[in-house]
């Protein structure tokens, strides 16, 4: 019984069907020719032998209405360009021109350039999409490239040159920037850059100039070829390559100067390493990974750790170190929605997360106190994951607290906040299985699980 | 090539021309010139269609 991915029907000659835990690709007789070709090329073999392309298995049979199929292996976590930090989606602009490249010295091409195609798996961006690759028909443009600056480049140019994250952008618009945006948005002696002047304002111009015209028989006609496109790519590989952002004097990137993070990492650490002893996880969520410390323990034990946190700068520095943790930057009181064609789509964060062991390590009290969510409103949140988790209470004595309450009156926070009332809560939610008292006796540990029934 | 489903934007199109280098830029002026020739035949032959003719019964 196959089940149509609902996030793969845009391509008419390829597209996911799930069969159990099983992912098959499903061409027609066009798609089938496209993966013929693919799987006669070199670079085909290299890039999926050095990870950069996913596998794909031919099937001896297709199942009806199909000319062809293939197997793909599992992602073990899909993420989105709106989740990945400045240097994953860098990455992923420079695989995306660099399998192009390759697919062009050997006939093909890629229609599409899209970083839904790419997924990060144990840290590194792997092209998912193999029914991007067709035969390049000589004569013809690259079709993908305005997806490419307004889904990879302009995105980029927005963090690297003028500071905006590009999340909120991609999340509320994934077909990104326009160029007449980014004109907008530009200054002055931004435009005086030859790359800048030609992608953003020569594009903007053009495009306004020429909507909806047929332009693609001219350029046949008057010689276009692949060498162009080859000439193209190899310079926005160099400008890609070029952009830089340092994350510096954003968010919490000096988290491990903090008091008690030094204090409490190892006995926070040994109370983890029991939780995945007791339950050996195979998916765990870190709410509030910071630098994901906790996350790549729990990699180690061989799960799938997935770190989430809004903090861009300390989950970049985190990639850049070549974790195999899944990183998603979201802002946990506004995680990543469904969305999409019929909200189906790109689902949720949690829809896509399924942990079966959640870390809530120095959370709760943020979103409590800086959030003005109540207490029993977030162990409900908690509870919903429906799998065992472990938390870490912080007392309102706690220096961090003072901090977090420093310019808010009582009567502006919820009640509830004590470390009695605390447990009682947690009491009518889960059953309590492991604690464990930290530093000066403001902060503890928990480890739960919630009550059935 | 069957174009796919995706709106590549005619202007977007003419200009990776340009952005292929010294030799791209003319091809970018050969298919504008042929596109605008395309544009002027059209229009002509729009013209001559509604141009009112000479009535058969004059």
């Amino acid at each position: 019984m196959h089940l149509s991915d609902p996030g793969s029907f845009r391509d008419p000659a390829s597209h996911i069907v799930l069969d159990g835990e099983r992912i098959i690709r499903l061409l027609d007789e066009r798609g089938l020719r496209a993966w013929e070709a693919l799987s006669q090329t070199s670079f085909f073999k290299t890039a999926t032998n050095d990870g950069r392309l996913i596998d794909a298995d031919p099937l001896d049979s297709a199942p009806a209405g199909a000319s062809g199929a293939l197997e793909h292996p599992r992602v073990p976590f899909i993420s989105y360009p709106y989740e990945w930090t400045f240097s994953m989606l860098k990455d992923a602009a420079l695989l995306q021109l660099d399998l192009l490249m390759e697919a062009l010295a050997e006939g093909l091409t890629i229609k599409d350039a899209t970083p839904y195609n790419i997924q990060f798996v144990s840290g590194r961006p792997v092209f998912i999409d193999i029914g991007s690759f067709e035969s390049y028909s000589p004569g013809e443009p690259w079709i993908g490239y305005r997806q490419f600056t307004r889904q990879f480049l302009f995105p980029l140019l927005l963090r690297a040159r003028l500071g905006i994250p590009f999340q909120p952008w991609l999340r509320g618009d994934p077909e990104g920037p326009t160029a007449a945006d980014m004109r907008r948005l530009l200054g002055f002696w931004e435009h005086l850059k030859p790359s800048i002047l030609l992608h953003v304002a020569l594009q903007a111009r053009m495009e306004q100039r020429m909507s909806g015209t047929a332009v693609r028989d001219e350029l046949k006609t008057a010689g276009f070829s692949a060498e162009l496109i080859l000439s193209n790519a190899r310079k926005l590989r160099r400008l890609v390559e070029g952009l830089q952002w340092s994350g510096s004097g954003d968010g919490w990137i000096e988290y491990e100067s903090c008091r008690h993070v030094g204090r409490d990492r190892e006995a926070k650490s040994e109370f983890l390493r029991r939780a995945i002893s007791a339950h050996s996880p195979h998916r765990v969520m870190d709410l509030g990974a910071n630098d994901g410390h906790f996350s790549t323990l729990a990699a180690e034990s061989g799960a799938v750790a997935i770190a989430v946190d809004g903090d861009e700068p300390v989950l970049d520095a985190l990639y850049r170190n070549g974790t195999p943790v899944s990183i998603v930057v979201s802002d946990l009181t506004n995680p990543s929605p469904s969305q999409g064609w019929a909200e189906l789509e790109r689902p949720g964060l949690t829809e896509r997360a399924q942990p079966d062991l959640v870390i809530a390590y120095g959370l709760i009290h943020h979103l409590i106190y800086t959030a003005s969510i109540p207490p029993p409103v977030v162990l409900d949140w908690l509870a919903g994951f429906r799998c065992p988790a472990v938390v870490e209470f912080v007392a309102p004595g706690d220096e961090m607290v003072a901090k977090l309450t420093a310019n808010k009156t009582e009567a502006e926070l919820h009640p509830g906040r004590s470390q009695g009332e605390f447990e009682s809560e947690l009491a009518r939610r889960f059953e309590t299985l492991d604690t464990r008292t930290l530093g000066d006796g403001t902060r503890v540990l928990y480890r739960v699980q919630p009550l059935t029934g | 090539m069957l174009f796919g489903y995706l709106d590549a934007g005619s202007g977007s199109l003419i200009l990776q021309a340009i952005l292929g280098g010294a030799a791209g830029i003319l091809v970018a002026f050969k298919a504008w010139k042929a596109r605008l020739a395309g544009k002027k035949a059209l229009t002509d032959a729009e013209s001559d269609v509604d141009d009112p003719a000479v009535p058969a019964d004059s």
